[in-house]
């Protein structure tokens, strides 16, 4: 391990030094200063785990390690192979893995490895069928080796823990380099930000190195998550912990919060005072850095957003001014808030994935004022994907991206509706994200969106009775064609999508594009895109007022439900009038949300998310979940919403209400 | 003359070993397995393929009596057998069993029960072929070994 960890840490300094300086302090320059000599020998002495229920195989792959100089263990059960990964915690490098084995599915393993320790896995099976491979890279398997495994590919295994390593290290540099990263890649598109051009040619060169990092990320840093505790206590900002903190220091307001205070809010075990501190500093931090990069993009966004989006400069500007004027709020892109947040080691058990996700679209983020959303459309999927991350922001990034990023957002999915509530920290709410999806659109249309959407999303009809209607998988279709779909993220990891849709349209969607997401969805999961994700797609027929989208939340996020309420509240008096005009095209991604560690596994059409987050129960009998009369909207009665529209053009317009 | 006998003994191997190869009923992992064997563990690819044929037995055994059972459904567990047996065939080089074992496993998933039987049979047909045809071969290696082991002192006390 020693080993291991200098080589990553001699590669990583160089890029370390170059990114150090973007960040005053905390994670960059504690790599950046350990220069270390790599060792010639290096993957030899890699401890491996090999868990295979079949002597014959197991056998030979201990002799093929062997000759590699690992260090190899051999187990033939995988609950006995979990007993010693877990007795010898850290000890081993890499889980070398069977899929069928007959006390425990290889899948299971890889997904209790993945939750309790962070180890690169790879699957072995003689099934080398692209399902069964794809079930694999799902579940969030390094590598997936088909049998008869040779020697040469053994040899190789080696490369995963470096990365994983590597990844882990650069995921401090995230935190400080890539907003500053983003800004000059800003500065490099956008002529409004003179304050940021000077730097602009350095900001390339970066931005590149970022581009490529990110995509490493996303290859093989699906089980990053609780690296860290494996090896030390350190502790880990996951997306709910960060949530509770922020929630905590709302309550205190943010200038009389001090560490012990919050602690003591946070109620968490394990959790100590420095972590807080540290955190807290760090949230400052950002806070400051925000403030500064609001003006610039106040600047930037109005010209573009108006032209391209007709993005209502009421909604816009309100929602930048309000910003303003709170002053205490800032602008920061989503992705480095997030990145720098939570995104260190993040999150252990469930919001891994996002990070790439989230680092990843920030990267696509310069791109948005000039894109209009005709090209969401015709995006890659990678970049959809990218897109589609972005809900996940914690919340007062989240407020602050719709705000700042209201175009870019619109341009890639669809409607940004940016609540109205940031004003202070309190933003739990605040990210709303309202696509409004007509019913009219082209089915080319939904069938782009539809490759946005990955398949194992999941889908919550709303009837007209207000009824939450999970549906299989098929359902996430429904979401393209629903008129309107309204994503909201919430400071949870996932978003939510709700659709208002009109039932016929689901029956055509169902027919027509159904073939699609099973290969697209495919992708989008190795792209670390989270597959599950619930959409809620409510019927805005005859009475939207009276069909209220409730999620039984698990309670910890009182924002989300009225994020909700808000949003039909805003949609309510709109309806009528877009369906009329039908000139909305849906480029809302309806999937957008929820990411879960590609761990779990995705097929199953279990709302993981639920699981993790506790926040929506879908009963997949299509039970009513909850039923609300229509709901207050009472705590966003100060801000107000906006609401953005698409014009037939793809044009977005932005109501207040 | 025994160093005759040495070379003889290594030529038959590698005629039987061309045979078989000839006929499809081993591939090139088999060759990668005798590269596996090294000083440290000198009958490696014996051990190996002892270990395949008890391993396979029990799992003869396993789908035959799934097979045989009049209600028989479980298909599911079937093929889980048959993964396995496709993967530790493949890993030793048995090219035509593994074959046929996909071929057994295509027709389980069709719920084709007599195509499965008939898999069946053919299965425990190569696999005889194959387990006599590899003791042939590891025989004429220990005679080879034996040859050569008598033949070192020998040159030593010349």
């Amino acid at each position: 391990m020693a080993a291991l960890q200098s080589v990553v840490q001699s590669c990583l300094s160089t890029t370390a030094s170059s990114f150090g300086s973007c960040k005053g302090g905390g994670a960059s320059s504690s790599s950046a200063a350990n220069v270390m000599a790599v060792p010639d020998q290096f993957p030899a002495g890699l401890r491996v785990l090999v868990v295979d229920d079949d002597t014959t195989c197991l056998t030979i792959l201990e002799q093929m390690l062997r000759r590699c100089l690992y260090q190899v263990t051999l187990c033939s059960q995988a609950t006995d192979a979990l007993n010693r990964l877990r007795e010898k915690k850290g000890y081993f490098d890499v889980v070398l893995s069977d899929v069928h084995m007959p006390d425990m599915d290889g899948f299971k393993l890889l997904e209790h490895i993945g939750l309790e320790m962070d180890l690169p896995v790879i699957m072995m099976s003689a099934d080398g069928r692209t399902s069964a491979v794809m079930k694999g890279i799902r579940h969030g398997a390094c590598d997936y080796l088909i049998k008869p495994i040779r020697e040469e590919e053994l040899k190789n295994i080696w490369q995963h823990v470096a990365r994983k390593k590597l990844n882990e290290n650069k995921e401090l540099e995230h935190s400080g380099s890539l907003e500053d990263n983003d800004r000059h890649k800003r500065g490099t598109n956008d002529v409004e930000y003179t304050s940021s051009v000077n730097e602009g040619t350095e900001g390339i060169v970066k931005s590149q190195k970022k581009r490529s990092s990110a995509k490493e990320d996303e290859d093989g840093d699906m089980e990053n998550d609780d690296m860290s505790t494996s090896k030390k206590p350190r502790v880990v900002w996951s997306v709910e912990l960060h949530q509770q903190f922020v929630s905590a220091v709302n309550q205190l307001g943010l200038d009389k919060a001090v560490p012990k205070r919050i602690l003591e809010l946070m109620n968490v075990p394990g959790l100590s005072r420095e972590n807080v501190a540290s955190h807290l500093q760090k949230f400052r931090l950002y806070l400051k850095r925000i403030s500064v990069e609001q003006q610039q993009s106040a600047n930037a966004f109005c010209g573009p957003v108006e032209s391209n989006v007709k993005l209502g400069p009421h909604g816009n500007r309100f929602d930048i001014q309000a910003f303003a004027a709170s002053g205490q709020i800032p602008p920061q892109t989503l992705a480095a808030l997030q990145a720098e947040l939570l995104g260190q080691p993040v999150g252990n058990v469930v919001s891994t994935i996002d990070q790439p996700a989230v680092l990843h679209s920030s990267l696509q983020r310069p791109k948005r004022a000039p894109v209009d959303h005709g090209v969401a459309f015709g995006q890659p999927l990678i970049k959809s994907q990218s897109n589609v991350s972005i809900p996940f922001p914690q919340c007062i990034i989240s407020a602050e991206d719709a705000s700042s990023g209201g175009p870019w957002r619109s341009s890639s999915l669809g409607t940004v509706a940016p609540s109205s509530n940031l004003g202070g920290l309190s933003t739990q709410n605040s990210n709303i994200l309202m696509d409004i999806l007509q019913q009219e659109q082209r089915s080319q249309q939904k069938t782009h969106q539809q490759s946005l959407l990955t398949e194992p999303i999941r889908a919550i009809n709303v009837q007209p009775s207000c009824l939450v209607v999970p549906s299989h998988s098929s359902a996430s279709f429904q979401a393209g064609n629903s008129p309107a779909s309204v994503n909201q993220s919430c400071s949870f990891n996932r978003s939510t999508g709700i659709d208002y849709s009109l039932l016929s349209t689901q029956s055509k969607i169902s027919n027509g594009n159904l073939k699609t997401p099973g290969i697209l969805s495919g992708y989008t999961a190795t792209g670390s895109l989270s597959t599950p994700s619930c959409s809620v797609i409510a019927e805005s027929i005859n009475s939207p007022q009276n069909s209220t989208v409730t999620y039984s939340d698990a309670g910890q996020l009182p924002g989300r439900l009225h994020n909700v309420s808000n949003i039909q509240d805003l949609y309510v008096p709109k309806s009528g009038e877009m369906l009329d005009q039908g000139a909305y095209r849906n480029i809302g991604f309806v999937g957008k949300g929820n990411r879960i560690p590609s761990r779990f596994a995705v097929d199953e059409f279990e709302l993981k998310s639920n699981l993790n987050h506790g926040n929506i129960h879908v009963e997949s009998s299509g039970i009513p979940v909850k039923q609300e009369p229509s709901m207050g909207f009472v705590d966003y009665a100060k801000g107000s919403p906006i609401f953005q529209q698409f014009s037939s053009s793809d044009l977005m317009s932005v109501f207040n209400e | 003359m025994l160093g005759l006998g040495v070379d003889r003994l290594r030529a038959d191997m590698n005629r039987l070993l061309a045979m078989l190869f000839h006929q499809g009923v081993l591939d090139e992992q088999f060759l990668q397995l005798q590269q596996l064997q090294d000083e440290s563990s000198p009958n490696f690819v014996s051990e190996v393929v002892n270990i395949y044929f008890q391993e396979s037995e029990k799992l003869l055994r396993n789908l035959r009596e799934l097979l045989m059972d009049k209600e028989f459904s479980d298909y599911k567990k079937m093929g889980i057998h048959l993964n396995q047996f496709i993967g530790s065939s493949s890993s030793i080089g048995a090219k035509r069993l593994r074959n046929v074992c996909v071929a057994f496993r295509a027709a389980s998933e069709q719920h084709n029960r007599t195509g499965c039987l008939r898999a069946l049979e053919l299965l425990e047909h190569d696999y005889c072929y194959l387990k006599n045809k590899l003791h042939e071969l590891f025989q004429i290696e220990q005679q080879r070994i034996l040859a050569a082991g008598v033949r070192y002192p020998i040159q030593q006390i010349n």
